[in-house]
């Protein structure tokens, strides 16, 4: 009998996002976190009051709380050497011939202006701290679809009353430390609104590269897609490797209306030397949806969990996300759904592969409130191991406080079983492509919710290369 | 006594969000309770330090079989060096630590742990022995009984030498209302192709508070079963920890629950498979009525190097009342490829087709509740070990269900 080998997954080839230009014509503010700084950012971005007062609150709120206990160690990000703003050397660009040559080139061998013209119907690209470009096809806009910079829509007196009203209002900073940091340090990000009965049939595309050694990007996305209007937004981020550590703590708020449907799709590539302390947040009313879709690739440690909350009856929610952990790298992905109306819904589905070390944890929860009756929820979650140096951990957790209620919870924790071999190679496989067909189905929900040429990206991410058999 | 309060007991071994209040609980002792350790037991006092001299001999073959063996942690210092740091979670680096240390004794937890193992050993004092000697098949009850004013607790160490067999009835129990607290700590030593048995049936009157804290041991090929009912008291913690040390041991919880009135009832079960083809069953099935509270937090650990092992845990809960609140967490860690691990939970009312079936059989929404609550408690009447266990049942179930006694009978009857 030969010998059985073990299958050979490659680690995530990064090359295409490993690369960076120099840095020294780029405004740094000090690193640090001092309330000095976080003046100097309001000031440079001549903010109205209200906004210096928010970032200061925050400020004394990240100092009051603790570090997270429970989730995997941050000892090695020291706040005292992160460079919390970085300017790139222009001003936001309505064409990528205005972008500096540098930044033109970074977001080229990225795909994102040949991206643009492909199929999306609108493109926000941001570097480091600011972005550097902005652009929204004219039917988009004849449709009165805003898709702006925040920070221009917070200086546009059109807007400024709207982002007030929602400008961390889902995500407050006294949630966790890393949202009350991203109160106070914020910079540049997205915002979006869809007017009634708008649907726009391309996706929108905010992509965040993060170019700066030891720095920190804290961008702020803010979508309002009012009742019956349908919406598709991508988020890309990457990053190229240092040896010192980055941090990225953004914030993603999402108003989703009466009947709205609105699909947010994430792809993160950030570095193996990154800190990912990202919070995303959706509220859903009456009859309205949300579609996560989430693949989770880099960083050092992650923390990532987009929470779902169903305001209205008949509202819904979904989330299908894969996690990749590979070596040096300890990612705490999941969701979080709370039910707080009759009659909604909410299904999640995640896998993950963990593999070279890497530690993989999902975690979850599924809160209904006395609210929710005549609601459901199920979970389902598959964690694949590919080798006995890494680990895998799955923490769900189920609070229910209403009686008429159905919630369902699934997982399971192995390596691909020999029975499942068994019955492909009974139906005419080989034993290799029985293999390989079960491997590459694993991330097949995430990847077929996703446009083409992302799901495409992804699977060039997970490359599978068989050798022989699991085992 | 003064009052109490233990802190941190039932905790889950890798915690979760503070917010949703699951990762451990508080437990208050009221002020005013006397110490107790009275309760019956029906069999002579086993070896005294049985359980203590079972590990340490456990540890010395455990040692020579593994001589050489060194932990793999998921980090070597020089990578966590690189890395500026290791990134592992407390519990993960906990883990590390733990395993590396190679001491068995280290590695035995209970399932309540911390401040509450320490009150119940405080109260209780030198554990009573109940011991199974190799080859021998060995029985006992034990009857605790709520006495007002007290806080009356058996400490009890379990031992079944190698192949031996090992039953042990707990019925805890006290039909009137009273002050006080009633509770168990108990040590279980499995060893090599050792069958231990372990049933309790707790029926306290409501205004009564309930400790169970276990923690198990198992040796090669040993299986342990442990049945758990809680239906009575006003406060339930129950905590069972177990190390699944031996090649192919095996255990397997059934807990079964009715929650009712303002009643709180708590589990913590954790497993960890340290040896290879270990199995585990963490099944729970329940009923929560009224306004009762349960939480359940459920662990599998799957250690690095128990190759081929098995995890699976489900909780299936009924809610038939409006203001029930039910919290559970089945998680698994996993730290090993070759294993499986499994976990499921059904949390939610009657199903639509269960209901259309009563309804077409001429039952009300509220008589089909009240058949599942009294389904619920003949359960526990048909698993009850003893008549008089079966006699707290009924007491019980004649004060939720109208006529439940009756019911039994004619049960009985028509099975006779």
């Amino acid at each position: 009998m030969s010998e059985k080998k073990r299958t050979q997954v490659d680690d995530i080839d990064r090359s295409m996002y490993d690369f960076h230009y120099d840095e020294s014509d780029q405004e740094h503010l000090e690193a640090g976190l001092t309330p000095e700084i976080v003046r100097e950012i309001s000031e440079k971005k001549d903010e109205p009051e209200w906004m210096l007062e928010h970032r200061l609150k925050s400020l004394e709120i990240y100092n009051k709380f603790p570090e997270p206990d429970w989730g995997p160690s941050i000892e090695g990000l020291d706040m005292d050497n992160i460079v919390t703003y970085v300017k790139p050397p222009t001003e936001q660009q309505a064409s990528w011939d205005d972008v500096p040559d540098d930044i033109k080139n970074t977001f080229d061998r990225l795909g994102i202006p040949e991206a643009e013209k492909s199929y999306l119907a609108g493109v926000g690209a941001q570097y480091d701290s600011e972005l550097v470009y902005h652009s929204m096809q004219d039917s988009a806009a004849q449709m009165g679809i805003v898709y702006s910079g925040i920070e221009e829509a917070l200086h546009d007196e059109k807007y400024e009353g709207l982002i007030h009203d929602h400008f961390m209002k889902l995500i407050t900073p006294s949630d966790h430390k890393f949202a009350a940091l991203h109160g106070a340090v914020w910079s540049g990000g997205s915002f979006v609104y869809v007017p009634k009965g708008t649907k726009l049939d391309y996706p929108l595309q905010s992509y965040f590269r993060l170019n700066a050694k030891g720095a920190g990007q804290f961008e702020h996305t803010l979508i309002i897609v009012e009742d019956d209007a349908s919406l598709h937004f991508i988020e890309g981020c990457s990053a190229p490797k240092y040896n010192v550590a980055n941090l990225h703590a953004g914030a993603v708020e999402l108003f989703v209306g009466k009947n709205a449907h609105l699909r947010y799709s994430t792809i993160e590539n950030w570095s193996k030397n990154m800190y990912n302390l990202n919070t995303k947040r959706a509220t859903v009313q009456e009859g309205g949806d949300i579609e996560w879709i989430s693949g989770s690739f880099g960083s050092h440690v992650g923390y990532l969990y987009p929470m779902s909350i169903l305001n209205g009856r008949k509202a819904r929610a979904s989330f299908n996300g894969i996690t990749f952990a590979g070596a040096g790298q300890n990612l705490d992905t999941g969701c979080k759904v709370v039910l707080n109306a009759p009659e909604t819904s909410a299904s999640v589905e995640t896998k993950s592969i963990s593999k070279d070390g890497g530690v993989s944890t999902f975690r979850s929860s599924i809160v209904a409130t006395p609210k929710a009756e005549d609601s459901a929820a199920s979970v389902s979650c598959q964690s694949l191991m590919l080798d006995d140096r890494s680990r895998s951990d799955t923490i769900p957790a189920m609070d229910i406080r209403c009686k008429n209620i159905d919630v369902g919870h699934e997982a399971t924790i192995g390596r691909i079983g020999n029975d499942k071999v068994f019955y492909l190679m009974s139906r005419g496989m080989s034993e290799e492509e029985a293999r390989t067909m079960i491997v590459n189905g694993f991330a097949d929900p995430v990847s077929k919710e996703l446009p083409l040429e992302y799901a495409v990206e992804m699977n060039n991410l997970i490359k599978l290369e068989m050798e022989g058999a699991i085992g | 006594m003064e009052a109490r309060t233990l802190n941190n007991v039932s905790a889950m071994p890798a915690p979760t969000w503070h917010w949703l209040h699951m990762n451990d609980a508080t437990v208050e002792v009221p002020e005013g309770l006397d110490a107790a350790s009275d309760f019956a037991i029906d069999v002579a006092e086993g070896t005294a330090g049985a359980f203590d001299a079972a590990m340490a001999a456990a540890q010395e073959a455990w040692d020579a079989e593994h001589e050489g063996y060194e932990y793999q942690r998921n980090y070597t210092d020089e990578q966590a060096e690189k890395l500026g740091g290791t990134s592992l979670s407390a519990y993960q680096q906990g883990v590390d630590e733990v395993e590396a240390s190679k001491d068995l004794a280290r590695m035995f937890d209970m399932g309540m742990g911390g401040d509450a193992t320490a009150y119940l050993r405080e109260v209780a004092g030198t554990a009573r022995v109940i011991e199974a000697k190799r080859g021998e098949h060995a029985s006992a009850s034990v009857r605790i009984a709520g006495l007002d004013g007290h806080a009356n607790v058996a400490a009890l160490d379990i031992v079944a030498a190698a192949d031996s067999e090992l039953d042990v009835c707990i019925t805890v129990d006290s039909p009137t209302p009273g002050t006080g607290l009633t509770g168990s700590t108990i040590r279980v030593f499995a060893g090599d192709n050792a069958k231990v048995t372990i049933t309790r049936v707790q029926t306290l009157d409501d205004s009564w508070i309930d400790l169970d804290d276990m923690g198990l041991f198992l040796g090669n090929q040993a299986d342990v079963q442990i049945n758990q009912t809680v239906l009575g008291a006003g406060k339930t913690y129950t905590g069972l920890a177990g190390d699944l040390r031996g090649t192919a041991a095996n255990a397997n919880v059934v807990t079964r629950y009715l929650g009712h009135g303002d009643q709180k009832i708590d589990f913590n079960y954790t497993l960890r498979h340290h040896g290879r083809k270990t199995t585990c069953d963490l099944y729970a099935n329940g009923v929560l009525a009224g306004t009762s509270t349960k939480t359940l937090r459920g662990t599998i650990d799957l250690i690095r190097g128990a190759k081929g092992a098995e995890g699976k845990e489900t909780d299936n809960v009924l809610l038939v009342d409006e203001g029930v609140h039910n919290k559970t967490v089945p998680t698994i860690l996993c730290n090993e490829d070759d294993v499986m691990g499994n976990h499921g939970a059904t949390i939610g009312h009657i199903r639509k087709e269960q209901m259309f079936y009563m309804a077409s059989r001429g039952l009300s929404q509220k008589q089909a509740e009240a058949m599942f609550v009294s389904a619920s408690l003949e359960d526990a009447y048909i698993e009850a070990p003893n008549d008089a266990t079966r006699e707290a049942v009924v007491r019980l179930g004649n004060k939720l269900v109208d006529g439940f006694g009756e019911l039994v009978e004619d049960n009985e009857e028509e099975l006779a």
